[in-house]
């Protein structure tokens, strides 16, 4: 084994603790525009995990996914989602119904969890213990996320981290898909981000705020 | 190469409509490339069963199953097309609300549902149903009222959050294939899959992890209780002629996913597993809606109960599995789709006589408008399963199943239900018809040959359906059941 592939792998090892830094962060972020930029961090960290195990396997579909990765989650989506905040010239904060600290302490919590729950798979999954977890974490933060964070754009942050945390699950357990299929969700996944953020506007000027959790004209 | 027809008329008629700038051209290019795709499917359909298999490249693939479908597509979007060139005369002005939007992303919309139906691979399968929700988000926002937006934004983040399980699930499918022996780059693929099916045994376990995940994932877009919190509001906020396309041909194509998945899990691992399941969502669904039928007030939520109330149905019939139990499912969604079209239509026609839809302000319609009124009867009577309807076969078909394979509670619960869905329906249209008109509707705009058209060619199907299925049709369904268990014989 290569210096590089030994390094490759040493970095794909310490990823893991990268990306849990980044939930923890997240959590406590009080900023939208925090929120966006450690996304932008997150998805950075897995890019390089695409090119540590793309390199690993010899793979230069790989690689092609890696630049994809990094164009559409590094810069474009968090771009879009910059602007979108510029635009709306309205309050930046998250309006989180628990506080930061507590965030912190239900992402730990959750970060624990995921460790309990990939361990019966680990054996026969393959993979390294520690990417599982952090990609069940990152699930599990996106959706904690969605359901308390009350801004629309933090709904959009939720749903990219839980995507995420899916698109690390298929990197570790299976090290990739078939390229054009990569690309199709990847693709998807920048027109669902322009397509939010469209409604996005919409809820702002309909109904003057964007606080989701008052959205509740249509029940039963 | 018969099959990028269908695939590149949408797109191309989407184009000539964004590029067309009086609503009149509009209308009659829309009603052109819907004819054009109605002639395309007719083709597909027609060589399919003529030449078996067809595939184009790696990625596109059709067979039985997909010509069934197709047929249900074609049909449902042209009289959707023909119905809208007469209901959307008002259209309210704004950015994506306009004549040329709405046509546009009709054809997108359909654009994306026949790629789910003609994807030879699982993984594109996903990206396709994930863009049917981005092609409709848009059109089930139209009307830009505070409604509409928050049923738009509802059904983008629900049906997101709900695909991007059943994209985990793709993925552990694809796992377990590969760990199965087969090659990473076609272990998504239809084909290889069946015929690999039988030897995934060993990744039983993450084998019954994917199909939990793309249970929850494409049962979200189906509307399974309980992830169906889109789907009233998405179907009650849209104009009438989508939410006929999403009731009658979105729920479809998510049905179409399951079904796929179904039959892999099946032919690995038996069919215990998947079957249970799906019998659980669909019972859940069938109770739930059909209880929250009764506290409706408005019409198109009513209406949008009601489907998940037969996607309930049909997932217990393909629970219930066997030939029997799979061919009810089957002509069940056929004849629910033709239904709901029929009451989306009459319930489009109730909103421009009375500005509403709130049930309690509608009165005396049998007076008023009787031939509202007299449609109204008769799509209750077809949707709740009076015979002479098609849906009474087929959801006799499906209760003879349950009683054939000793499921007595699934068999008491669905007649429970139906029960209590007529009931409902009953309460609620007897007010709306009778009575006296209190509120003079509106204005009266004089009812559209193109209305007498799309109705009358429901009405016909669902009576043909209801006391003969013809013997071409019953050839397709078999096609389409063969496809999905190889190995059983078919009735």
């Amino acid at each position: 084994m290569g210096l590089f592939e030994t390094a490759a792998a040493k970095a794909l090892a310490s990823s893991g603790v990268f990306l849990f830094m980044t939930v923890l962060l997240i959590a406590a972020a009080k900023r939208i525009s925090t929120c966006i930029g450690l996304y932008s961090v997150q998805s950075l960290v897995i890019t390089a995990q695409i090119i540590a195990v793309s390199r690993m396997h010899h793979s230069t579909a790989g690689f092609i996914v890696a630049a994809m990765v990094l164009i559409v989650k590094v810069v474009a989506i968090p771009y879009v989602l910059y602007r979108i905040v510029e635009e709306l010239q309205a309050p930046r904060d998250v309006s989180s119904s628990t506080s930061s600290s507590q965030s912190v302490f239900i992402a730990a919590g959750l970060i624990l969890l995921s460790f309990f729950a990939v361990r019966p798979y680990v054996g026969a999954l393959g993979g390294d213990q520690a990417m599982l977890a952090a990609a069940v974490a990152l699930v599990l933060t996106g959706g904690f996320l969605m359901v308390s964070r009350k801004k629309a754009l933090m709904q959009v942050v939720g749903l990219l981290v839980l995507d995420n945390g899916i698109f690390l699950a298929a990197l570790t357990t299976t090290f990739g898909m078939p390229l054009v299929i990569e690309i199709g969700i990847v693709f998807d996944l920048l027109m669902g981000v322009f397509l939010m953020g469209l409604f996005v506007f919409r809820i702002r000027d309909t109904f003057d705020h964007l606080d989701v959790s008052k959205l509740r004209r249509l029940r039963g | 190469m018969v099959l990028l027809l269908p695939l590149f008329i949408p797109l191309a008629g989407a184009l000539c409509v964004f590029l067309c700038r009086q609503p009149r051209v509009v209308v009659r290019a829309a009603l052109t490339t819907g004819a054009l795709q109605l002639a395309a499917i007719g083709l597909t359909v027609y060589k399919i069963h003529s030449q078996g298999v067809l595939t184009a490249g790696r990625y596109l693939r059709a067979d039985g199953l997909t010509s069934f479908f197709l047929i249900s597509l074609g049909l449902i979007s042209a009289l959707v097309l023909v119905y809208s060139s007469g209901y959307l005369r008002h259209v309210p002005e704004g950015r994506f609300s306009s004549l040329r939007w709405f046509y546009g992303l009709v054809f997108l919309f359909l654009f994306t549902m026949v790629a789910v139906y003609l994807s030879a691979n699982l993984g594109m399968m996903w990206i396709f149903v994930e863009a049917t929700t981005l092609a409709s988000a848009l059109l089930v926002g139209f009307y830009n009222t505070e409604g509409a937006v928050e049923a738009g934004w509802k059904y983008l983040i629900v049906c997101t959050v709900g695909i991007a399980f059943a994209l985990f699930g793709t993925i552990a499918l694809y796992l377990a294939a590969v760990k199965g022996g087969v090659s990473p780059e076609s272990a998504l693929d239809w084909g290889t899959l069946m015929a690999a099916a039988p030897g995934l045994v060993g990744g039983r376990e993450l084998l019954k992890l994917a199909f939990v995940f793309v249970a929850v994932g494409y049962g979200t877009k189906v509307g399974f209780v309980p992830m169906h919190s889109w789907l009233p509001d998405a179907h009650a906020e849209a104009p009438s002629p989508i939410s006929a396309l999403l009731s009658a041909v979105l729920l479809n194509c998510a049905i179409y996913a399951l079904l796929r998945f179904d039959a892999i899990t099946s032919r690995a691992i038996g069919s215990g597993f998947s079957h249970t399941l799906l019998l659980i969502f669909g019972g859940v669904s069938l109770a739930v809606a059909s209880l929250l039928m009764i506290v409706q007030r408005d019409l198109k939520r009513l209406l949008a109960y009601s489907s998940i109330e037969h996607m309930g149905i049909v997932a217990i019939g393909i629970g219930l599995g066997g030939a029997l139990g799979l061919f009810g499912a089957l002509l069940h969604t056929f004849n629910h789709s033709i239904a709901k079209t029929f009451l989306f239509f009459t319930a489009g026609n109730v909103r421009e006589n009375f500005g509403t839809l709130r049930m309690e302000r509608i009165r005396g319609m049998a007076r008023s408008l009787p031939w509202t009124g007299s449609a109204l009867i008769l799509g209750a009577l077809a949707i709740t399963g009076m015979p002479p309807f098609g849906l009474f076969v087929s959801e006799l078909l499906i209760l003879t199943a349950a009683f054939s394979t000793a499921h007595y509670f699934i068999a008491v619960l669905m007649l429970a239900a139906i029960s209590v869905v007529f009931g409902a329906l009953l309460h609620h249209f007897q007010y709306m018809l009778m009575g006296k008109p209190e509120d003079v509707p509106l204005q009266q705009p004089a009812l559209q040959a193109s209305w007498f058209v799309v109705m009358g060619v429901c009405a016909l199907c669902l009576l043909v359906l209801g006391i003969h299925v013809p013997a071409a049709f019953t050839a397709v369904l078999r096609g389409a059941m063969a496809v999905l268990q190889p190995a059983v014989l078919h009735p």
